[in-house]
């Protein structure tokens, strides 16, 4: 019977369940899923993660190379984002190229480091002007269940802290570089930020970390992105419902909490893996 | 979207009508359309409204390496657009006959002429020049719009200013426009096309068609010619056979009409040279006709801030504090974490997410693992250290 | 933070609508030196594979000045599709097709804001039914923690922080927000504030628009 309404009425049946202030999953309104991590998945990558929400699962793998720097920024790097959403992980997608969630998300990852500074270009700078590091950034969509720019933030920032950059050295004779595998040092992480994802349901009720079937019956999805100062890196709303800056600001107040949540999340991880060598 | 097709009826009426020597806009055979140039606040940005048809280009430069057989000339490259704007009919990111038919005329109107002194746009030879980039977008589509484009863009060519640069040794740098005026390119001649429909086998002619003349002529002749009466590239298309004479007869009325295009073009850069010397506005806001119905300016208009600071305070003050009990993170295994209870993946059981973590685990294991730090309670992790 | 100051300035603006013959709806829309021309298209016959059976498909395309759409052009595409989906009643057109193209004229700031403003222009010049009006407005805080609306290019480029809001006619809500650099959540409230402040002189400007459109009928 369940199962069949369900089928049938999609939308009333999401909504019988937030008029009794839980969804269909069990959860509360302002609860995530349990969110996995798992730091360093690919070995052949300079830094690498996996999460999990839910169902939602995102892979993020750091590749690094040298190149030289653009004339304007003789002092700094790059790093390229790049989110891939195949058709593996959803019937939604097809392949092919990218369409236009999957651009989009790797226009937000893109805004997100710049904004957020969590890089710092000049970092990545190695002789200025001659030669610097390009970071990209592969996000892979392995299973989509919603809530896709929060796993992708979160991959991004524990690969991030995973990664580590040779040393790298010019000959000053033959001005060619010379690499160091055997010196790494990590990659220095200047800030935090972790994203939170809404979702509007009849234009007043609003969710954390939709689902996908909760994401297309909504009328409005929003991203918020906190760094551990309580600063706001991104607010990403790209249309759906209007809402009051009342309603705006308890998705901060929520944000906040999860934030510390992610961040005690991956420090715990990381440390374990540190214990571990 | 496809367009409207064109009913019989219509059809015939507009042969009739070219038949009897009228046109449906009231024009004779030889006439254009009125064409009104206006510029844009950029240098080498303009519109060109010819009738209904509407064209926006815009002109800009970049450093770029020459080619290997031309190591002393810059490059020009012209790309035309037919955005869906103009009409419903044009799809984007497709390839369609027209879209490749105008590339290729406006490429041979412009590049081919050598209208540019090429040399001039060559900064150190066979290794920096000045790439020119010339995009044409068709805003509005009511016929002949090669006419509209070459006019649009040979305008903003000649009204674009590259910036100045100056070399020492093999640095170059680039002087902005704060610091030293821009220069414009040396331009040796203007070349303009002019349309001609063909109608019942040759047999009427028509100026400038409009694109109900266009939907029903049977073949078109683009010439593209300069003031001094050099024919610079002609083309005929359709498919129709022109006599020796029908040509010569086009060519001279095309004579005519580029000396009267010519002279307008002149007229409006220097209207607009001298607009900007006199520190007026310039740009498309200003050429906005004021008196229409349809178009409303307002003047710079204040917000009053006083109450915002006291407005964002209170929705502060007023939200939730955030919650500082959170949840604490569960360490399942090296290198695996996991936050919260809310609904775990349907994956699988509690193992199998252990699982799908551990495969690479071992892997790194070996390297690096001294063995006895870690508390395990997975059993397969045990198995990797019974390993060791 | 400095002292705030107790006027900030939206720069002149205006609207010229119905310019172009082909389009269902048109119009060209400035602020400062920026210019936008929007193009709308529908309801009209859509492809079977983009048909939705209960409602409209909105398509938004915006076309820079020069080269090609790049990503940066198809994250804008899906805020402004996003948006007007929010305020059209597409539910009365099922299964057709709107196109609305956005054509830059010209970007001296605040370019997302003028989109947004030349697409509402549009979709009314076209007749489309919808909810309510939407407008957009860009704030950008300077490195010294003053709130600047409109700004130009040149402001946008020094500022710490820059937010684009669409609000909309009926409660000034937040439609849609997309903000570039960090900012505190004082400073997100106060620039909402005042977008929603400003959003007034646009929405009394699109009244006094129309009222001037149909003044020779009324």
């Amino acid at each position: 019977m369940a199962a069949g309404f369900k089928t049938a009425e999609p939308l009333e049946y999401h909504r019988s369940f937030l008029k009794e202030n839980c969804r269909p999953d069990g959860r509360e309104l302002g609860e995530f899923r349990a969110t996995t991590l798992n730091i360093g998945s690919i070995l052949t990558a300079e830094g690498s993660a996996l999460v999990k929400i839910g169902n939602t699962t995102v892979i993020c793998g750091i590749k690094t190379e040298l190149a030289s720097p653009t004339v304007d920024g003789p002092t700094k790097g790059y790093v390229v984002p790049n989110v891939e959403l195949p058709s593996l992980c959803s019937s939604r997608f097809r392949s092919g190229p990218p369409g236009e969630q999957a651009q989009a998300a790797s226009q937000f990852i893109a805004d997100v480091i710049e904004s957020s500074e969590v890089i710092q270009t000049e970092d990545l700078c190695v002789e200025k002007g001659k030669l610097c590091w390009v970071l990209y950034c592969d996000i892979v969509c392995l299973d989509y269940d919603g809530n896709l720019l929060d796993a992708c933030i979160i991959a991004l920032l524990a690969a991030l802290k995973n990664t580590q950059l040779p040393e790298v050295m010019i000959n000053s004779e033959t001005e060619q570089p010379v690499v160091d595998l055997e010196k790494k040092r990590p990659l220095k992480v200047h800030r935090h930020p972790v994203g939170s994802s809404f979702a509007v349901f009849d234009k007043t009720i609003l969710i954390v970390d939709p689902t996908a079937e909760e994401e297309s019956l909504s009328t409005g999805l929003m991203t918020v992105v906190m760094d551990e100062e309580g600063r706001m890196c991104c607010l990403h709303k790209p249309g759906g419902t209007a809402l009051s800056g009342e309603k705006l600001q308890d998705c901060v107040s929520r944000a906040v909490a999860r934030h510390t949540e992610v961040r005690k999340l991956i420090d715990k991880v990381l440390e374990s893996m540190k214990m571990d060598t | 979207m496809k367009d409207a097709p064109l009913s019989n009826c219509e059809r015939q009426f507009l042969l009739q009508a070219i038949e009897q020597k009228k046109r449906q806009d009231g024009r004779q055979t030889y006439d254009y359309r009125s064409i009104k140039i206006t510029f844009g606040t950029e240098y080498g940005c303009c519109t060109v409204e010819l009738g209904k048809t509407r064209v926006l280009s815009q002109v800009s430069c970049e450093l770029a390496s020459p080619k290997d057989s031309r190591p002393t000339e810059g490059l020009l490259f012209t790309n035309l657009e037919l955005s869906q704007m103009a009409s419903p009919a044009f799809e984007p990111s497709r390839q369609s006959e027209l879209l490749v038919k105008l590339n290729r005329q406006l490429e041979r109107c412009l590049r081919n002429s050598k209208c540019i002194d090429m040399e001039s746009l060559c900064i150190i030879s066979g290794e920096k020049v000045w790439q020119i980039r010339v995009d044409v977008h068709v805003l509005n589509y009511d016929g002949n719009l090669m006419d509209a484009s070459s006019i649009a863009a040979i305008t903003a060519l000649s009204h674009f200013r590259r910036p100045d640069v100056s070399i020492q040794g093999q640095d170059i740098t680039v002087h902005p426009a704060a610091e030293r005026d821009p220069i414009p390119l040396s331009i040796y001649h203007m070349p303009i096309s002019v349309s001609f429909a063909f109608f019942q086998q040759g047999t009427y002619l028509l100026v400038d068609p409009c694109e109900r003349e266009e939907r029903v002529m049977d073949g078109l002749l683009f010439i593209a010619m300069n003031k001094h009466r050099e024919i610079c590239s002609i083309q005929s298309s359709g498919g129709i056979m022109l006599l020796k004479e029908q040509v010569l007869r086009c060519s001279k009325i095309a004579s005519v009409k580029v000396s009267e295009i010519t002279e307008l073009i002149h007229k409006a850069l220097d209207n607009d040279k001298k607009v900007r010397k006199e520190g007026g506005k310039c740009g498309f806001a200003e050429s906005m006709s004021k008196e229409r119905i349809t178009s409303l300016q307002t003047v710079e208009s204040p917000v009053e801030m006083t109450d915002v600071q006291e407005t964002a305070r209170e929705i502060i003050h007023n939200a939730e504090t955030p919650s500082e009990t959170t949840l604490s993170p569960v360490l399942h295994a090296v290198g695996l974490g996991q936050v919260g209870e809310g609904v775990s993946s349907g994956w699988g059981v509690e193992e199998d997410e252990e699982d799908e973590g551990m495969e690479d685990q071992p892997e790194r294991a070996e390297g690096s693992r001294k063995g006895d730090v870690v508390v395990i309670s997975d059993s397969e992790e045990e198995e990797v250290v019974v390993l060791q | 933070m400095a002292e705030e100051a107790s006027h900030t300035f939206l720069r002149q603006f205006g609207c010229e609508q119905s310019l172009l013959s082909k389009p269902d709806g048109s119009a060209s829309y400035f602020q400062g030196d920026t210019n936008v021309l929007s193009g709308v298209y529908g309801p009209a016959e859509v492809k079977v594979s983009k048909e939705i059976y209960d409602r409209a498909t909105l398509e938004v395309l915006i076309q820079p000045k020069v080269g090609l759409p790049s990503v940066r052009e198809r994250a804008r595409e899906q805020c402004v599709r996003e948006t007007c989906e929010a305020v059209l009643l597409s539910t009365l057109h099922p299964r057709s097709s709107l196109t609305l193209i956005l054509q830059v004229i010209h970007d001296d700031g605040s370019l997302l804001s003028c989109c947004l403003n030349a697409a509402c222009m549009a979709l009314m010049d076209a007749g489309l039914p919808m909810s309510c009006l939407f407008c957009g407005i860009t704030c950008s805080i300077s490195v010294d923690g003053q709130i600047i609306t409109d700004p130009t290019a040149e402001q946008e480029k020094e500022s710490r922080a820059l937010m684009t809001f669409a609000i909309d006619s009926a409660q000034k809500g937040v439609l849609m927000a997309t903000t570039k650099g960090s900012f505190s959540v004082t400073e997100l409230q106060e620039c909402i504030a005042v977008s929603q402040k400003a959003s007034e002189r646009i929405f009394q400007f699109y009244r006094d628009s129309v009222f001037r459109r149909y003044s020779k009928i009324l």
